[in-house]
């Protein structure tokens, strides 16, 4: 028995419908940025549409949806850990604003 | 069947030990950088955005023709390259050689592209009087310093990335490697791809003035 499994991946046609999809939400990105959102609505649409567009390039052109489901938890549970530890810098930040706003 | 033992492709016959989580070592390898380069991208667009949110004369230099159309233009190449390096793996595991060949000429005709139209805005900036340290708008000198810097570590990813996949068509052809190498580099290329998902609209589009 070999040691390594060969896994079956999508079709060619599953692959072109996610790259049709990937361009389609890169086409509503362009059209959300000028619809004069404010900015903190169109910085939450813009993260979210990447992070769709990221999870379907993980899934399907890197194979993830097709690996071992132990592959996906030694790895994507602890890169979320480490990105959203990085949201504790936000608060400075915006103490950094306030003190900087022009003309306070 | 988790903890089966094979000897196949071990020397001198020597018990090999099925992976757990099913790949090749070097795909794991691979998954292991990218999980680390995620996290330094991740960093580096953290920064953008703290010293973004942190510096109110923040500028907006961006406008619709020519940046975001060829910003447009450049995600739509990579997107399209990764398609085409995923043919190439799909031709590569059935056993077309020739066919992965070609697929992998076009991802890397497609990087290339992608770097040319990279390299053409960014020698426009540059001719705008942007440098690193430079805003020729009059705002937050930090601007040049984000940009130049994500989207320089961005396209030095793509500039090696497609001496990477040059080299491995070379030695697939050649039968020097084989389908596991032109899968383990079609990672590092999607993953290439997937950070551009993330500076496209962060950097460009939320740039646009």
């Amino acid at each position: 028995m070999p040691a390594i499994a060969v896994h079956r991946g999508p079709t060619m046609k599953a692959y072109v419908v996610v790259w049709i999809g990937l361009i389609l939400i890169v086409g509503v990105e362009v059209f959300l940025t000028y619809q004069h959102l404010p900015a903190g609505t169109l910085l939450a649409c813009l993260l979210g549409l990447a992070l769709i567009e990221a999870g379907l390039g993980v899934m399907y052109f890197m194979h993830l949806r097709y690996e071992r489901p132990a592959l996906f938890w030694s790895l994507i549970p602890y890169l979320v850990f480490a990105l959203v530890m990085m949201d504790h810098f936000w608060p400075d930040a915006l103490r950094l604003m306030r003190q900087r706003m022009p003309g306070s | 069947m988790g903890h089966s033992v094979t000897s196949v492709g071990a020397p001198h016959g020597a018990p090999l030990e099925e992976s757990p989580y099913g790949i090749q070592s070097k795909k794991l390898a691979m998954w292991l950088f990218i999980v680390a380069d995620a996290a330094t991208f991740g960093a580096l667009l953290f920064a953008y955005g703290y010293l973004r949110i942190a510096n109110p004369d923040w500028t907006k230099p961006f406008a619709f023709s020519p940046t975001i159309v060829n910003g447009s233009v450049m995600t739509v190449v990579l997107l399209t390259s990764s398609l085409t390096m995923v043919a190439a793996v799909a031709a590569a595991q059935s056993g077309r050689v020739s066919a992965s060949v070609r697929w992998l000429g076009a991802t890397i005709v497609l990087g290339i592209g992608f770097a040319a139209l990279h390299l053409r805005e960014w020698f426009a900036m540059i001719g705008e009087g942007w440098r690193l340290f430079q805003n020729p708008m009059g705002g937050s000198p930090l601007f040049g310093a984000t940009f130049f810097g994500i989207t320089g570590l961005h396209l030095l990813h793509v500039i090696c990335g497609v001496v990477v996949i040059g080299a491995i068509t070379l030695g697939f052809r050649r039968g020097r490697f084989d389908a596991g190498h032109v899968e383990t580099t079609a990672l590092y290329w999607h993953f290439v791809d997937l950070v551009w998902m993330f500076v496209f609209p962060l950097v460009y589009l939320m740039n646009v003035r």
